[in-house]
């Protein structure tokens, strides 16, 4: 059955789910068990969706779920049990403790038991409380706020359909730990989309945008959602008029969108040293080695507030930091947590994300950054170009880590003939090496920034965020 | 794995949350209840690195009055009030929707197979010995070959939904699932491919998908060199490779509501050709052991079998409830009614509009791959994509990327190639020269529900674009 208890005081952040004494017992049975590591983590998530159609209220979805994970150590291997059934968790010990020493049982003697890095124990509470609590703002707040998007992208007779949402999550994690961890941490995302689809007779374009971040209210009106509209519109009857894409290598300039994209796919992804571990990243064996030209430096840094991929603590309790993938070229960290930290033999540096409390941790990025460069403006990358493109905006990408090879796709994009922006383009996607194509990025423009929230797939999905300045490939696989 | 009277709880569950909403008055509501359990493994490095379990579930409610409809989930009873009273708020505020109204109980067709009693019964010695079977497998099938990632699971789900309109249906789904990513490193050259397989049903010990993956990883290896400008050409997509890309565009372009709106590319071709004339696309809601089928859809009326383009022809389209009466309100059609294409995803949405377990066939049969190999004579075979969750819904157009495709020259498979560009439009290439394969693989998708689509030999329209 599902149960779950309520927290002391819903209205306070600082409330708890977990009884202290009840979970600490259930720890240290794992322990006496055999577990030579217990952890239970639960996250509750309050929030809400809003969605309109043409203007007009679709739905409205507020909710609450509360989820808990139980993970134990035994033997060298993970035993894992996750559940919306709080009251249940410590009859579940004993059986996942078996789980776990049932997987070790399995390993041969040529694999390594898992083991974890140490780290600094707290007992301690972080809430990044925003400027205006999300859970505060009434719902026709959130309709007048999505009719400022959906009024100032409908205005034009191509326009056949506007959709916008709404999406506000507060974020409360408990974490306690048989190694006497006992932190609470609590955080706000909130998010604003929209979607044009125009239509010339047969021809039929869409166009996509997003403004969002960690925070509360404050965020979406920071935003001038009249003008987001406004520029999902202008952009979507310009695909209407836009050309196919020619295919072929040839130098690429990438907006600050799809140069977040870029960075995020080609080399985020196979810095996770789970990958790296397992024999499935193309970085494997690299680090300390030049994998791109001396102008790239590339950070990680959930500790980068407003960002949509940031958090204050790891789902292991890990204090975050900023980290250096690559600085000048050179590949100077993976991410990872306290597993891959010890399988390393290095620190932890609070990569540990889960996507929720019914999820285990993995090692995940936050916020994704190239570092700006020295180019004022796009001109000064553009001049040089006699034919290329120029992509901007990101429907997604994907990465296959081992081989090295990735995707990605840009909302629309416009020729670049001798130094100047010509013929728009739409449905221009853009592949290549990871190893190849970092070793082109020959300029990047000094203003690096997040670009639009994303969301990340790894079996678990998680809000990241993306970013970085214009960038130049000097040769890259469009199709 | 499930608890005995785990359907019994989540249905007195629900029926308590349904008294609230008559104890407040409202005219109509409907609860829906989920509660599932599960085990599963992961593999990484050739070997077994993790064992997990466990359940959730929770309840959602929706509320009508007047057309308006507010929506609420929660994770037990303790939180209905509460619950319900945000969806009555939430309804006063929602536009009217003249004609809305929830379905009543209808009669239905029972769907078989959408519970195996073996998979209840699974537990995690089970999946370590599959995972053991499957290791071995790779090993034996090629000495070089390493499961670098994936994992098995198993799990079961009982659902109920019940409304003030007097429906009352609860049942078990089962589903047992595995996927593996093999890879062959060696020569300073790493190839891989990854594959899986899921089914209402137990999986065999070593599902089929284990050898598929560790003959993709071997065929892709040795690239030859090719012409590195763009060409049109023939392109044969085998079923898992095309499936992806299909299930983004198709599934998305029969929806009436889409249709109505002018945001299909279908839109204005109802009852005209859109498809090759001899390609007939079903959606089967009544398919047994389907993925997507059952004897209701997500608001409680009765799933059927629906041909949504016949011999070419644009002849149907997917509706729920809201959506046609809505369109019907709105003046963008004459008369629309549910075509029990309400889906679900879990208790946290209410009901929206998507398919159920999609058949592509063609009226002249399949052929065999060796056939359409031979046929497309000089062209490509593609085995997986890259991105194609970027294809464009909306136009049909996709740009993706494979590391799977293999050269055809005089209908002779000459090598791989590195790394490729795939574009085109995918409506289009339907609609013009095709040839289907005779095997249909079930396969996962971007859409609801499951795409059952053979391999697809497309003549005219795509473009291959070599790294």
């Amino acid at each position: 059955m599902v149960i779950s208890s309520s927290p002391s005081n819903s209205e306070i952040t600082t409330g708890r789910y977990l009884d202290q004494r009840k979970i600490g017992n259930a720890l240290q049975q794992a322990v006496d068990f055999g577990a030579s590591y217990a952890e239970v983590r639960l996250v509750a998530e309050t929030g809400s969706s809003v969605n309109l159609r043409d203007g007009i209220l679709e739905n409205a979805i507020p909710g609450q779920e509360v989820g808990v994970t139980l993970r134990i150590l035994a033997d060298g291997a993970w035993g894992v049990h996750s559940t919306t059934d709080i009251a249940s968790l410590p009859e579940q010990i004993e059986s996942t403790v078996r789980l776990a020493k049932a997987v070790a049982k399995r390993r041969s003697s040529s694999d390594k038991p898992v083991q974890l890095a140490e780290i600094p124990i707290f007992q301690d509470e972080i809430h990044w409380r925003p400027k205006k609590d999300i859970r505060n703002t009434d719902l026709s707040t959130k309709i007048d706020m999505l009719k400022n998007i959906a009024d100032s992208a409908s205005d034009h007779e191509k326009v056949v359909s506007t959709t916008c949402g709404w999406s506000d999550e507060h974020i409360h994690t408990e974490l306690l730990t048989s190694e006497g961890m006992d932190r609470v941490w609590s955080f706000q995302r909130s998010l604003v989309r929209g979607m044009v689809t125009a239509r010339d007779d047969s021809e039929v374009v869409s166009y996509r945008t997003r403004y969002g971040g960690e925070g509360g209210l404050e965020l979406i009106e920071s935003c001038d959602l009249g003008q987001l509209g406004n520029d999902a519109m202008v952009a979507a009857l310009r695909l209407l008029k836009a050309k196919r894409a020619p295919s072929g290598k040839m130098p690429l300039i990438a907006d600050r969108d799809l140069t977040g994209v870029y960075i995020h796919e080609a080399l985020g992804h196979p810095c996770e040293a789970d990958l790296v571990a397992a024999g499935d990243s193309c970085l494997d064996g690299k680090l300390g080695q030049k994998i791109g030209s001396d102008i790239v430096t590339v950070v990680d840094d959930p500790t980068m507030r407003g960002g949509y991929g940031a958090y204050p603590i790891d789902d292991e309790g890990v204090n975050t930091r900023a980290k250096r993938l690559i600085t000048n070229g050179v590949l100077t960290e993976y991410l990872n947590h306290r597993e891959t930290a010890a399988h390393f033999g290095i620190q932890p540096n609070g990569g540990a994300r889960a996507q929720d409390g019914l999820h285990h941790p993995l090692v995940r990025m936050s916020n994704t950054m190239i570092m700006g460069g020295n180019h004022d403006t796009i001109d000064d990358l553009m001049e040089d170009i006699d034919y290329g493109i120029y992509a901007c905006g990101s429907r997604g990408g994907q990465v296959d880590t081992g081989k090295g090879s990735f995707q990605f796709a840009a909302q629309e994009a416009w020729l670049i003939e001798n130094g100047e922006l010509t013929t728009p383009l739409k449905d221009v996607s853009v592949s290549g090496l990871t190893l190849e194509i970092l070793q082109n990025v020959n300029g990047l423009t000094r203003d690096a920034k997040l670009a639009a929230p994303g969301f990340c797939g790894k079996g678990q999905t998680v809000p990241v965020g993306d970013g970085g300045p214009i960038m130049r490939i000097s040769e890259a696989l469009v199709g | 794995m499930l608890p005995d009277d785990a359907v019994e709880r989540i249905v007195e569950g629900a029926q308590s949350i349904g008294k609230i909403c008559q104890s407040k008055g409202i005219g109509e509501w409907e609860v829906v209840a989920f509660q599932s359990y599960g085990h599963e493994l992961d593999i990484e490095a050739g070997k077994i690195t993790l064992a997990a379990g466990g359940g959730d579930g929770g309840y959602g409610v929706r509320v009508l009055d007047g057309g308006r409809f507010g929506y609420a989930h929660l994770v037990d009873v303790s939180g209905a009030e509460h619950a319900v009273s945000q969806a009555i708020s939430i309804a006063k505020v929602s536009p009217s929707v003249e004609g809305f109204s929830l379905p009543q109980n209808q009669k239905s067709t029972d769907v078989l197979g959408r519970c195996d009693s073996k998979i209840l019964d699974v537990g995690p010695e089970y999946l370590l010995e599959q995972a053991d079977s499957i290791l071995s497998e790779v090993a034996s099938l090629d000495s070089r070959a390493v499961v670098t990632g994936g994992g098995v699971g198993v799990s079961a789900t009982a659902g109920a939904i019940v409304t003030s309109q007097g429906i009352l249906s609860s049942g078990i789904t089962t589903s047992h699932g595995a996927g593996v990513q093999v890879s062959i490193d060696e020569d300073d050259e790493l190839t891989s491919a990854w594959e899986s397989s899921s089914s209402r049903k137990l999986l065999k010990s070593i599902p089929d998908c284990i050898e598929t993956s560790v003959h993709w990883a071997q065929c892709t290896r040795g690239p030859i060199e090719v012409d590195s400008q763009a060409v049109d050409c023939p392109v044969l997509m085998t079923s898992e490779g095309f499936s992806p890309l299909f299930s983004v565009c198709i599934p998305a372009a029969a929806k009436g509501e889409k249709l109505a709106r002018k945001e299909s590319f279908w839109s204005g071709n109802e009852g005209l050709m859109v498809l090759a004339n001899d390609l007939t696309l079903i959606d089967d809601g009544l398919m047994e052991g389907g993925m997507g089928s059952s004897s209701l859809d997500g608001e409680g009326v009765p799933r059927q079998t629906q041909t949504l383009v016949e011999n070419g022809r644009l002849v149907g389209s997917m509706w729920s409830t809201r959506d046609s009466a809505q369109m019907m309100a709105e003046g963008r059609i004459e008369y629309a009614q549910s075509t029990g294409s309400a889906s679900r995803g879990s208790h946290q949405s209410p009901p929206y509009t998507g398919c159920s377990d999609m058949i592509l066939k063609s009226s002249k049969g399949g052929k065999s791959r060796d056939d359409l190999i031979s046929h497309m004579e000089n062209g490509y075979i593609v085995h997986s994509v890259m991105g194609a969750h970027t294809a464009n819904p909306t136009s049909g157009d996709f740009s993706v990327t494979t590391s799977t495709i293999l050269k055809v020259v005089d209908g002779q498979i000459v090598g791989p190639i590195k790394q490729a560009g795939l574009s085109g439009n995918i409506a289009k290439a339907l609609s013009n020269n095709i040839i289907l394969g005779d095997r249909p693989i079930i396969q996962d998708s971007y859409s609801t529900g499951g795409m059952h689509i053979p391999d697809v030999l497309v003549m005219d329209g795509f473009r291959i674009n070599p790294a």
